[in-house]
């Protein structure tokens, strides 16, 4: 441990300023409050502060990020955005040093994100301990009050000196190449930084009624609680401050920007909230999340139990910053489950005394590609009023190699992107075809575009189908509406591997005949033998022909007779049709695992980062969108 | 072929079209896509066939009714450009006061000349594709829908409140402060501009499409203000919208 | 040639603010009808702010008008500041200042680049000149730009200003910011030349017509008054301010939803050629040789003139404003908090706040209760106040225009009026409401 007075420390910071390499922020106040804002002199900082108005995250996950800009007028070049200088953050408290160590976790799982990461290594870190507690913060409670890691020097105020503890050798450089009279502390200094340190954990004004390391259990029980989660969130005014303000939120939506001349863009990322109405909301209109009590609930859920369940840690560290910018005061975690606890004892469960470990696996594979790969439409075929069929080939060269199930976001420049399964098999060589309905902005982008115009193509992404498991099987086909064209990767794909798979049967259903697609292609398919092909339309109108079933897609199940003990049950179409669908089959004794389906929800990033796709603990983009019935039926919100 | 495009002006203050007039060099790039075919605040030129109308100022009178019609009628896609012809804007205000009263005190026997009804947005008489918020536009969402209209999108406004963008741009909450807002019930968009001016937002981007009212409401008496303040500060700019729900 | 059936129609005319209508029948050499009406839909301001609060009002008459947002604020908040007795620190009063520069700056340099020029120029607006003279459209978009960089660094944005607030300011800048400002303004001096030239080499082509009338603005002994001042006649002396309304004397016209004003003649005129008349010796030496350089000097009866008047004003506008930024920058900026919002103590009081914008003289009349609530208000707008001298222009210029071409009647007549920069959808918002 080492001491330096207050004058040679402001000396310190002002020699930091005076380096033109260094970006260095500071806590500095902000009418009544404070917030981290670039340093002009020492004389600024107001280390004696409570906790900022934006946490630091907001230097290495910025409120509005350009990831590349893009230039149209001759062919299609990215660039990504300007490197800044490193940055030194004076003054971060413990419990937003524990926030970064969280992002820090999230941002690297499976696909890492280059641009957190390059601001984050760069970066130094000069923590201090908390000396004024707002009324808000519970960071005692969450084990976030005090850190021995993760910063490069740490103070503690002993009224006309610091305590410094050095974290890394970045931290011991900078010490020796820009403070004077560093000094190695004294055993009286260490007792009392260590005085102070123990009196932080008991600064809280806020208390548990139990011990917070059971919140994951407390939650495990509490999702469907009668008329808890409409009574908390009654108040809710969706304005999303509880998590525009939160250290560990991380959601994020991706946005397109043109200049005038239409040829020069930029796509950027800024921040978003699952607490706001349209978060969970498609092109289609449905919103997976509609309501206040679905919405508020979520965010609890997502920071103490799902997090909890994939990394290992609860992600809240108890800053106060969502309760003391909650206007109507809802947004207390501590209340909330002070609540729930004590409605659980009330009902007299029984509640585990401890939390189960999870087994945390988190794997990475390189980095997140926001950079789209610049492709060509080799054929476009309109197949109804609102669907075309694209053939696409990409620019450079190598194959998609994508598997049936998976999907690519697609990229109308000037647009946006959209997330569009493939709907050709991988056995067709050089080129993918995707069906495209015109529904949003990006989409009737796609549907003007013409033969030789360019498109980006970002992907494969997601799980697509395990092929290994389906050899040998039957497969019962269940398409509704649209829902036919992600099928028909593995369709076509077991066609040309005819020999691996048993039966096939293939029911089909729209609304009415001219909605069919890739009609004539599945009646030659059904040509074929051990192939039974039923479409079926709701009604016909007068002016169509129409010679099969007629009635809704559940209408074709009690005529084909499959061997459920072999037959794997594959299902794609509209939100409404999945419940019905199971229904029927589980009449039919079809063994849960043997029930395999295709979700939709909004994507943005395809990698299961932004947030948008999540439905309670699953991301779609990533563990799906193919999913087993028997994984997803426990899942509220899949269904 | 470059869309033809037309400025008309109902009751306002023409603050929005100088927004546009304020593009200073971006109006040779905005010329370089779109042909100006009226804009009769700038130019003496006139011509009925164009594409796209922008519409500023509420409609105040039967007679604007005819115009707004017309324009309708000629043109492919209209905007709503600002407060007075998206949602009534300050214009509204004087709905709640008596008219007729109003009109024989100023004018007299010559009362019946100057005809004059509710303050309305313009979608309360024809139906409008596109809406640029705010009092007045800010210019760059104006570019933004014109961009938008350009590439074939439809232009959108968020559906969150102004307190999104005041967190991102770490604002002090004009309640902490002792003051009363009503950003937590507005339609964001406009960058929280009023709040980093160091003041409040007072809503002219009228209400989000499904607020929680009585929330807001409580929050503001919670904070100290009365009842009838309350109901008085809805009435600045969503005298219209209120008075619709 | 000599038309004997002239009949000119103009119906809505363009490039100016608001709607006015021109009417001219001549019947076999002889003036049948000559009419400027008024047929902007009435708003009633003074009816909505009956009943709102005192720290409401200057954002509710801001909404009068778009382009003179700031001097609308600044006469509200004058008047409010003058009812409940609110004084404002000599730092707020020069940035106050500065701000109504900046509105000068920015409407002028509309009304004379993009408004009068086209007809100079002989084309219906300025969107050729952008092809034909690129150079001068670019110098009047920079230029027009500083003046919006301007207004938006002192209040916000030029258009219903944020930071102007009873008791002065929720936001001021920094110095560093009032320096760079300094350097755009002295960097614009040439653009501003570069205009004064253009306009010099067109100034034959404003008509030679000349009508004696009344002259009203602001006056002060110690500067150009813009912010402040008595109110001044050319006919009659200076007088204080809160004695506007024998001024002003307003009455209604039927053909027109505007009233109009008279003081000791049918009517008069107020903005930028009322007061270099009234006040030419306090105008800046640069702005005093810019107007010697056109021969404008008191006492100029040529309402052509105005547009003039206005291009020595911005030389004035930009000359002063550096003066005040010096001025600031000896005395040291002192800082005021975040989000800063005067302790202001409410009573019931009636204040007068008049201030120059740049069509004229502007008069906010304000009554509160005891509450602070707002009991009676008056505007009176520069525009309603030169309604009737557009009249008498017309009625005489007429006459000496009467063997030209329709086509040349119609544009000198929508020349006239352009000339005077109207505001229209201001003048039409009055109302005198006495509700019981």
């Amino acid at each position: 441990m080492k001491i330096i007075s207050k004058e040679d420390f402001k000396n310190f910071i002002d020699a930091l300023i005076k380096d033109d390499s260094l970006n260095v922020i500071g806590v500095k106040s902000r009418g009544s409050k404070f917030a981290f804002a670039p340093l002009e002199s020492a004389e600024e900082l107001r280390l004696d502060y409570d906790v900022t108005l934006l946490p630091p995250k907001k230097y290495f996950f910025p409120q509005r990020e350009t990831l590349f800009t893009y230039d149209l007028s001759d062919g299609f070049s990215a660039k990504n955005p300007e490197e800044t200088k490193p940055m030194v953050l004076v003054g971060v408290h413990p419990y937003d040093i524990v926030a970064l160590l969280h992002m820090d976790e999230i941002f690297r799982e499976t696909k890492s994100d280059s641009q957190y990461f390059r601001k984050r290594d760069a970066a130094i870190i000069i923590g201090i301990n908390i000396q004024k507690m707002s009324k808000w913060n519970f960071s005692s409670f969450m084990g976030s009050a005090a850190i021995d890691y993760g910063y490069d020097l740490m103070l503690t105020d002993l009224g006309n000196r610091y305590t410094i503890n050095v974290g890394s050798q970045k931290g011991e450089d900078l010490l020796s190449k820009y403070a004077n009279n560093v000094t190695l502390a004294l055993a009286r200094d260490m007792q009392i930084a260590g005085q102070k340190k123990r009196e932080v954990m008991n600064m809280s004004q806020q208390k548990f009624d139990f011990p917070p390391e059971l919140i994951p259990e407390l939650l495990k029980d509490s999702y469907g609680k009668s008329g808890f989660w409409e009574k908390h969130s009654e108040k809710c005014l969706a304005c999303g401050s509880c998590v525009l303000v939160c250290p560990t939120c991380y959601c994020f939506d991706v946005k397109e920007n043109t200049d005038l001349s239409l040829e020069h863009g930029e796509r950027i990322r800024t921040w978003d909230g699952c607490l706001l109405e349209d978060f969970a909301k498609i092109s289609s209109g449905e919103n997976f999340r509609a309501t206040r009590p679905t919405r508020y609930r979520h965010r609890y859920f997502k920071k103490g139990k799902y997090l909890f369940d994939r990394f290992g840690f609860i992600s809240c560290v108890g800053c106060g910053r969502c309760s003391s910018n909650c206007l109507p005061d809802i947004a207390n975690p501590v209340n909330l489950f002070n609540d729930m606890y004590r409605e659980n004892q009330n009902t007299g469960v029984q509640m585990a005394t401890s939390t189960v470990q999870p087994e945390v696996n988190i794997q990475t594979e390189g980095n997140i590609d926001f950079v789209p790969r610049l492709a060509t439409i080799i054929k476009k075929v309109p197949m109804t009023s609102m669907e075309t069929l694209f053939e696409i080939k990409l620019d450079d060269g190598p194959e998609l190699n994508h598997k049936p199930g998976q999907f690519v976001e697609v990229s109308a420049f000037g647009i946006g992107e959209a997330p569009i399964s493939l709907s050709s098999s991988p056995t067709k060589k050089e080129t993918f075809e995707v069906c495209v309905r015109k529904l949003g902005n990006v989409t009737t982008r796609l549907h003007r575009l013409n033969v030789g115009d360019k498109v980006g193509i970002r992907g494969p992404f997601g799980n697509g189908f395990d092929i290994d498991s389906l050899k040998g099987k039957d497969l019962l086909f269940i398409a509704g509406g649209l829902g036919i064209a992600p099928l028909r990767s593995l369709i076509n794909y077991v066609f040309d591997n005819r020999k691996d798979f048993g039966r096939v049967f293939l029911l089909y259903g729209c609304k009415e005949p001219k909605e069919l697609l890739f009609g004539e292609e599945l009646v030659s398919m059904a040509s074929r033998e051990n192939v039974e092909f039923k479409p079926t339309v709701n009604w016909c109108p007068e002016n169509e022909v129409w010679n099969g079933n007629i009635g809704v897609i559940t209408t074709l199940i009690p005529q084909v007779s499959f061997d459920t003990e072999n037959t794997i049950a594959i299902l794609c179409g509209p939100p409404v049709m999945y419940k019905f669908v199971i229904a029927d089959l589980k009449k039919r004794n079809v063994p849960d695992d043997h029930i395999l389906m295709s979700l939709e929800r909004r994507m943005k990033c395809g990698v299961g980062k932004c947030g948008h796709c999540q439905i309670n603990q699953i991301y779609v983009c990533k563990d799906g969108p193919v999913f087993n019935y028997s994984k997803i039926k426990g899942v509220p919100e899949a269904l | 072929m470059k869309p033809k495009v037309a400025f008309f002006d109902f009751a306002g203050c023409e603050g929005d079209q100088l927004q546009v007039a304020n593009l200073e060099e971006d109006i040779l790039a905005l010329l370089g896509q779109v042909e100006v075919v009226s804009f009769r605040e700038v130019m003496k030129e006139h011509n009925d066939n164009y594409d796209i109308a922008f519409v500023e100022g509420s409609c105040t009178r039967l007679q604007d009714e005819d115009r707004l019609r017309t324009i309708r009628k000629n043109a492919k896609i209209v905007v709503a450009l600002g407060s007075c012809a998206t949602i009534g804007g300050i214009n509204s205000l004087r709905n709640y006061k008596d008219l007729d009263s109003v009109k024989k005190t100023v004018y007299g026997e010559n009362a019946r000349l100057f005809d004059s009804y509710a303050a309305r947005p313009i979608d309360a008489v024809i139906p409008v594709d596109a809406y640029v918020h705010g009092c007045p536009i800010d210019k760059d969402d104006f570019l933004h829908v014109v961009k938008s209209l350009l590439l074939g999108k439809k232009p959108d406004s968020p559906t969150y409140p102004v307190c999104v963008e005041c967190k991102k741009n770490e604002n002090v909450c004009a309640f902490e402060r002792g003051q009363f807002c009503v950003g937590t019930v507005t339609r964001a968009g406009c960058n929280s501009c009023c709040v980093n001016e160091g003041t409040i937002c007072w809503g002219c981007r009228g209400i989000v499409d499904n607020p929680n009212e009585n929330s807001h409401k409580e929050v503001l008496i919670k904070y100290g203000l009365t009842v009838d303040d309350a109901i008085s500060k809805f009435r600045l700019y969503f005298g219209w919208q209120e008075a619709k729900r | 040639m000599k038309e004997s059936n002239i009949d000119v129609e103009v119906h809505h005319i363009t490039r100016v603010e608001g709607h006015g209508n021109i009417n001219v029948n001549i019947k076999n050499g002889l003036i049948e009808k000559c009419e400027w009406s008024i047929p902007e839909a009435p708003r009633f301001f003074e009816a909505m702010v009956v009943g709102r609060s005192w720290n409401e009002l200057h954002h509710i008459t801001s909404r009068i008008c778009g382009i003179c947002s700031i001097g609308h604020t600044l006469a509200s908040l004058k008047a409010t500041e003058s009812a409940l007795g609110i004084t404002i620190s000599e730092q707020d009063l020069k940035l106050r200042k500065l701000a109504l520069h900046a509105e000068n700056l920015q409407s002028h340099i509309l009304h004379l680049g993009f408004l009068v020029l086209p007809d100079l120029m002989g084309v219906g607006s300025v969107i050729p000149l952008a092809s034909t003279n690129l150079p001068e459209v670019k110098i009047v978009l920079q230029l027009h730009r500083t003046a919006n960089e301007m207004s938006n660094l002192l209040c916000g944005r030029t258009t219903h200003p944020q930071r102007l607030i009873p008791g002065g300011f929720s936001k001021i800048p920094s110095m560093k910011e009032l320096i760079v400002l300094r350097k755009k303004l002295q960097d614009s001096i040439p653009s501003i030349q570069a205009v004064a030239e253009l306009y010099k080499s067109l100034a034959g082509r404003l008509p030679d017509f000349k009508r004696e009338t009344e002259f009203i603005s602001l006056t002060d002994p110690s500067e150009y008054a813009l912010y402040d001042g008595k109110l001044a006649s050319s006919d009659t002396g200076a007088a204080p301010v809160k004695e506007y309304l024998a001024y002003t004397n307003e009455y209604i016209i039927p053909q027109s939803t505007a009233k109009w004003a008279k003081h000791t003649r049918e009517s008069y005129m107020v903005g930028a050629l009322a007061r270099l008349n009234n006040n030419y010796k306090r105008l800046s030496p640069m702005a005093q040789k810019t107007a010697e350089e056109f021969n404008l000097l008191p006492m100029c009866y040529n309402p052509f003139m105005n547009s003039i008047a206005q291009l020595v004003e911005v030389v004035h506008s930009v000359e002063d404003s550096i003066r005040l930024i010096n001025e600031l920058e000896a005395a040291g900026l002192q800082p005021q908090p975040d989000y800063n919002k005067p302790e202001v103590k409410v009573k019931a009081g009636t204040g007068v706040g008049a201030v120059e914008v740049p069509r004229g003289v502007l008069f906010h009349d304000y009554t509160y209760n005891e509450k602070g609530i707002c009991t009676k208000a008056n505007c009176i707008i520069p525009t309603n106040q030169n309604h009737g001298n557009i009249q008498l222009d017309m009625k005489s210029i007429l006459p000496q225009i009467i063997d030209k071409p329709q086509k040349e009647i119609e544009l000198t007549l929508e020349m006239l009026v352009r000339a005077y920069d109207p505001c229209i959808s201001c003048s039409t918002h009055v109302v005198k409401v006495s509700l019981t």
